[in-house]
């Protein structure tokens, strides 16, 4: 027989008995089905992923922890709480700040260009002279000009100026009075902090609050990924925040700190992370973040691949036993065509392509289907939750990734398939014409 | 003339010590080219395991079989599916169809086998049907067919190879009388016309009477081997001719 008449006769066989195809068939587009949608969403997430951390920018910026906090962070991350000796090199967490002798040694690396001690400030409530009413806001920093900021209206923080400079989110302009987003640019507003000496010394918490003025240089556009989030401000205006908490503790506790920022040559970075390695401290770039993020993605996509084999290794019992059942159902027709001529090598083949085919068309209806529901979600997806993101791709079916799943399922039914085509291959053809 | 068969203490036994069992016990027969045998016997007498070894479908335990000269039974594989599929054309009791096929898919099964384009081997297949007279049949589903109409579809699929040798198996035991007649005068249409050699395992006297020969077996041996008069195989045919004659009469009046 030519081969592509075992094709088509293979086919055609299997539609011989419907309800049994289907069912099979079925079973197959299970597994077939949450391994290619799971996939596809990944690649839809990852591909997300990837054009947020383009749009962040941030080659050359990075940030500097001792390596033992770092570990610490990690070890308490990843629940692990097994009991360790204390080593009075490293110390504790409370006792590996970044000081200003490391300061030192980092900026001494060759490719740093800038490296300075971070601290987190903190703020109760902004305000401005339109309104009486104070509002809860966070502050994060934006450390370095190289990090994009989608803007609605306005320019980012100037990173490097000496004026205390603010960034505001849209839903802030209204509360604070403004009629549009154009209108609040170069106002000035007012922030809180609370101030942690003087809080020690009065019985009412809003007794020991001081306040910064600061001017607001632009509105931030919505975004999923903007690196920090809430209101933005540049280091002028961060350290202004942490000092005036911080006013009347000693100098060496304002001073503590786990975290450094800086900017290195972006061609060196591997190259500093090495060096800074050996030196003990761990750094972490925009695309460090944008891994674990990822990492984050990959752990669910292996969960759900691992459901989807199992569906397919059940499946592929299935198969098994359609295709016993189809060898025994045509016992004689099998005698037949070995009486005819038919080789044992042609009746293996045409019952492992039954498997196959089997595997195929799970594979090409998981497809399908997985498409028709992705490409739905992706389009009810801009309807609702993600109308900000008119590019963005919830589901992204990778035609080479199909291609291999399909390839994959189609194998997993051709060894699912051998035994009862190796039986049917077997078979004397005179007991088989024998058979009742 | 010309040999086509030749048998030479043939041997098979199936089972194995106590249980053994010899279903043949060192046959010696010859067939030429164009005969026509009947290999007669009851049930158990070892005349299908004879013909299963003639057409190679099984190995014996001793001796050889020789088709063309060759001996087949060192015939292994691809040759000898070769063989079964180029010289050998097969008519069984049960028919064997795939019912759900059409019936030209049916007749054309040996042809895809054989790696025959597709073209070539419809017509082919056309031709076989033509002789059987079903060609109006050839997009029908096999199992809508009459019990008769069945067994010429599987005779049109024996001759759509053009075989040297046809192996009927009891190819009217399923039929009634008036259609198994029908049956009969074909297959012996074949042998006379095309010179297909005919080899008929029967327990139907009558059906073994129209051969030219008939080989008798009993408990795996041959008790006689007879040539069949022309005059009788004839008569005989006659006969039949009559009584196929009388059956349609009748029921051209049923008819009216």
């Amino acid at each position: 027989m030519k081969f592509s008449d075992l094709i088509i006769t293979a086919n055609h066989n299997l539609f011989r008995n419907k309800t049994r195809t289907f069912l099979t068939i079925l079973a197959i587009f299970i597994g077939s089905f949450t391994i290619i949608l799971s996939n596809a969403i990944n690649t839809g997430v990852n591909d997300f992923i990837d054009k947020q951390v383009e749009g962040i920018g941030g080659d050359g910026y990075i940030e500097v922890m001792p390596k033992n906090v770092s570990d610490q962070l990690e070890s308490i991350m990843s629940g692990d709480s097994s009991v360790r000796e204390y080593d009075p090199n490293k110390g504790s967490l409370e006792t590996s700040y970044i000081t200003a002798q490391d300061l030192e040694t980092i900026r001494a690396v060759d490719g740093v260009e800038k490296m300075n001690a971070y601290h987190m400030a903190s703020t109760e409530y902004i305000t401005s002279s339109k309104t009486s009413k104070n509002y809860n806001i966070t502050v994060s920093l934006s450390p370095d000009n190289s990090l994009n900021v989608d803007m609605s209206a306005g320019r980012k923080v100037d990173a490097d100026s000496s004026k205390k400079e603010i960034m505001l989110t849209e839903d802030y302009v209204k509360a604070l009075g403004y009629e549009s987003n154009e209108a609040i640019l170069g106002q000035t507003v007012t922030l809180a902090v609370k101030q942690n000496a003087k809080c020690l010394m009065v019985a009412n918490p809003t007794d020991c609050l001081a306040t910064v003025d600061a001017t607001v240089t632009g509105i931030q556009a919505p975004g999923v990924l903007s690196f920090g989030g809430g209101a933005r401000v540049n280091l002028a205006l961060n350290n202004a925040l942490y000092d005036l908490a911080m006013e009347g503790m000693p100098k060496s506790t304002a001073d503590r700190t786990y975290f450094a920022i800086g900017r290195v040559d972006p061609e060196k970075v591997e190259q500093i992370r090495t060096e800074l390695d050996k030196l003990g401290y761990t750094i972490t770039t925009v695309d460090d973040t944008a891994g674990m993020i990822r990492t984050f993605f990959d752990v669910i996509l292996v969960v759900f691949n691992i459901f989807g084999g199992i569906a397919l290794l059940a499946a592929a019992i299935g198969i098994i036993n359609t295709l016993f059942m189809s060898v025994a159902e045509r016992t004689r027709e099998i005698g037949l065509m070995k009486a005819m001529g038919m080789s044992d090598r042609k009746i293996f083949t045409a019952f492992s392509l039954e498997a196959i085919l089997l595997g195929f068309w799970g594979s090409v209806i998981g497809i399908l289907i997985s498409m028709l529901i992705g490409y739905g979600v992706n389009s009810l997806a801009h309807e609702t939750f993600l109308t900000e993101f008119p590019t963005f791709q919830l589901v992204i079916f990778n035609p080479i990734n199909m291609l291999i799943i399909t390839g994959v399922i189609m194998l997993i039914a051709f060894i699912a398939g051998t035994a009862p085509a190796y039986r049917a291959s077997k078979q004397n053809p005179i007991d088989s014409l024998r058979y009742e | 003339m010309e040999k086509i068969i030749e048998v030479k203490n043939l041997t098979k036994v199936y089972g194995k010590r106590s249980a053994a069992f010899t279903a043949l016990k060192n046959i010696n027969l010859s067939i030429e080219k164009g005969e026509s045998v009947a290999i007669v016997g009851k049930s158990g007498s070892g005349k299908s395991t004879l013909m299963h070894l003639l057409a190679l479908l099984d190995k014996p335990t001793k001796g050889q079989v020789e088709i063309n000269g060759i001996n087949s039974t060192k015939l292994r594989g691809k040759s000898l599916n070769k063989l079964r599929n180029q010289e050998f054309g097969f008519v069984f009791q049960q028919f064997f169809m795939n019912s759900n096929d059409s019936v030209l898919e049916n007749v054309l099964l040996p042809l895809k086998i054989a790696k025959i384009s597709r073209f070539k081997r419809k017509k082919m297949a056309m031709e076989a049907l033509k002789t059987v007279d079903l060609e109006d049949k050839a997009r029908n589903k096999a199992s809508d067919l009459s019990g008769g109409q069945k067994q010429r579809v599987c005779i049109a699929r024996a001759i759509v190879n053009n075989p040297d040798i046809i192996f009927a198996d009891e190819p009217t035991g399923n039929l009634d009388s008036a259609t198994g007649d029908k049956i009969t005068d074909l297959l012996f249409k074949l042998n006379k016309e095309k010179g297909v050699t005919l080899i008929i395992v029967t327990h139907d006297e009558d059906l073994a009477k129209l051969c030219s020969r008939i080989v008798r077996i009993s408990d795996g041996n041959i008790i006689s081997d007879q040539t069949v008069r022309k005059d009788l195989q004839k008569k005989s045919s006659d006969r039949r001719e009559k009584e196929a004659a009388r059956v349609k009469k009748a029921n051209e009046r049923k008819g009216n």
